[in-house]
């Protein structure tokens, strides 16, 4: 667990870093702007203003926008992880003599 | 486990100190566009989408924007459909960014 | 109808929802069956189902490393990572990443990204295809000649012939258990990095064998470097795509969803399929998806999205047969095995 608290540690500070050598590297090749059409995004309930915060995030400051999807994903990620072994523990199966393959 | 949720929490933090995010959309045709100021003039359009009318309806309303620090996408040009982001300062309309829906192939499909 | 049609707030596109989690359960269940990283056809799926290409491929890099975070978290397989090796192909991959992702802006300022990409992919899809059918080949050629033609030991010594070249700064993995340039990891990442991050997928097809054929990596010590690279470079690649604002957030949820719940039934028929049959199946499964984004390239559009998602429906369905037929019995023993236990005593 310890290497993997490291590891987690530095794939994170090194998704939060880099961009900032990305972003001097210019923006000039995304000459194609895209632009949120908040006005379309108008009812009030959370799923709504959730989506309402991210697209304004997106029109305004395109870093936020990005550590949340960066930082949602990863946590969505883990949270999946857990609700799933917790699921398939449930079922009876036996899960440690399978084959474990990945990515 | 400490640690990620100390990180966790830095992120956070730093994401709502840059919390001055609340900005405006509009969209509607180009009436001109002057790139020694970089002022914009745009004739808004509703949100009522339909086949004739594609990036919606024209309306009375006229708006001047100030582009001087706005991402500009594709130049803007007098019928151009575009849909500006914009932030009011004071009685000025300042653009963030700039979609040039019209010229924009990008979503076409 | 309304109902199923989600509206994608940054794209401003209506996609139908349930067509993204199925390609999120089919990406988890033959991701997971197969071992193979199912990525290759979100990319193309997504760009079916109606968002624009460079949406397509930023979206898909987050899911993946959302599904990454999955796997990595659930089989914490660290314990087989060369941290040293990793850390060093982080810097070829996510530079590469960025390069990759440059020439996506490049060619979408240009007009030509959705040819281009559909182009590559079709070569990566053939490539893919022809490793399975080349492989079932090989396979049954053996056994009709009772396994006596023993091929593959002459490949695998590439890597002997890459440590040769002496460039500074050397390095020793030990771990891995070699010495070599350290420019041969980067450089192996850096060409990895480039096609993840232009085709928006983990690249673990590509960076599996670059480590076990031409680093020279233990193939176990191969599996833990890859998915540690995966998740760093899914994690920088949304990023990255997220800067230049070509990601719909909302549809990496709707497809994470379906993909977590499809790992776990992919993984688990692994457990009870034989055979090579399967492998014709993902081979066909491969060849369908090359043939759907030749009609999206000649705008047969409909055509495209049925294929597509036919075949990933009528593939996933076999899996979770499977799965399902397999659990049922084993479940099925163990309660008859208690049976005859408890009547014993």
């Amino acid at each position: 667990m310890r290497k993997l608290q490291l590891v987690v540690i530095i794939g994170l500070m090194v998704a939060v870093l880099m961009p900032s050598l990305a972003l001097a590297g210019g923006d000039k090749a995304s000459a194609l702007i895209v632009v949120a059409d908040t006005r379309v995004i108008t009812e009030t309930d959370y799923y709504h203003g959730f989506m309402r915060y991210l697209a304004d995030a997106y029109n305004t400051n395109i870093v936020v926008f990005a550590i949340w999807c960066t930082v949602l994903t990863a946590l969505y990620g883990v949270a999946l992880g857990f609700l799933m072994d917790f699921l398939m523990s449930k079922t009876g199966l036996d899960l440690k003599s399978r084959k474990i393959i990945e990515h | 486990m400490k640690n990620i949720i100390t990180i966790g929490m830095l992120i956070l933090a730093l994401v709502f100190s840059v919390n001055a995010m609340a900005s405006e959309v509009i969209q509607g045709e180009c009436l001109a566009y002057d790139a020694s100021t970089n002022i914009v003039k745009v004739k808004e359009f509703d949100t009522n989408f339909s086949k004739e009318f594609k990036y919606g309806r024209p309306t009375a309303n006229e708006s001047e924007l100030d582009l001087s620090n706005a991402q500009i996408g594709m130049k803007p040009e007098p019928k151009d459909i575009l849909r500006i982001a914009y932030k009011v300062d004071g009685s000025k309309k300042v653009g963030l960014k700039v979609m040039n829906v019209s010229k924009q192939d990008l979503m076409k499909k | 109808m309304d109902w199923m049609i989600m509206y994608m707030p940054i794209a401003g596109v209506k996609i139908f929802w349930p067509g993204l989690v199925l390609i999120g359960f089919a990406v988890g269940t033959i991701g997971g069956f197969f071992g193979m990283g199912g990525a290759w056809m979100v990319t193309p799926g997504l760009n079916i189902l109606g968002f624009p290409m460079a949406f397509a491929i930023g979206t898909d890099m987050a899911h993946i490393a959302g599904k990454s975070m999955v796997s990595t978290m659930r089989h914490s397989k660290f314990g087989n990572v060369d941290y040293k090796l990793g850390l060093v192909m982080i810097v070829g991959t996510m530079a590469g990443i960025e390069v990759g992702a440059q020439i996506v802006m490049v060619l979408e300022r240009l007009g030509s990204v959705e040819s281009v990409v559909r182009w590559v992919y079709v070569g990566l899809l053939a490539l893919i295809a022809w490793l399975v059918f080349y492989d079932y080949y090989k396979a049954t050629q053996k056994k009709k000649q009772g396994d006596v033609g023993e091929h593959g030991a002459e490949g695998i010594t590439w890597y002997k012939t890459l440590h040769k070249i002496k460039i500074p700064p050397m390095m020793h993995f030990k771990a891995a258990g070699f010495t070599c340039s350290a420019w041969l990891p980067i450089t192996a990442s850096f060409v990895t990095g480039v096609l993840a991050g232009f085709l928006g997928i983990g690249g673990g097809l590509i960076r599996m064998p670059a480590l076990v054929y031409l680093i020279g990596c233990p193939t176990h010590i191969a599996v833990g470097t890859d998915l540690f690279e995966v998740m760093i470079s899914g994690l920088y690649g949304a990023f990255t795509y997220a800067i230049k604002g070509r990601i719909e957030i909302v549809a990496v949820f709707v497809m994470l969803t379906g993909a977590a719940i499809g790992a776990q039934i992919g993984t688990v028929a692994t457990k009870y399929a034989k055979g090579y049959g399967i492998r014709i199946a993902f081979g066909i499964a491969v060849l369908c998806c090359m043939i759907s984004i030749v009609l999206k390239e000649f705008k047969f559009n409909q055509a495209a999205a049925v294929l597509i998602l036919g075949t990933i429906g009528v593939i996933c369905a076999y899996i979770v047969k499977i799965m399902i037929q397999g659990a049922i019995e084993e479940l099925h023993e163990k309660k008859s095995g208690n049976a005859t236990v408890k009547a014993v005593h």
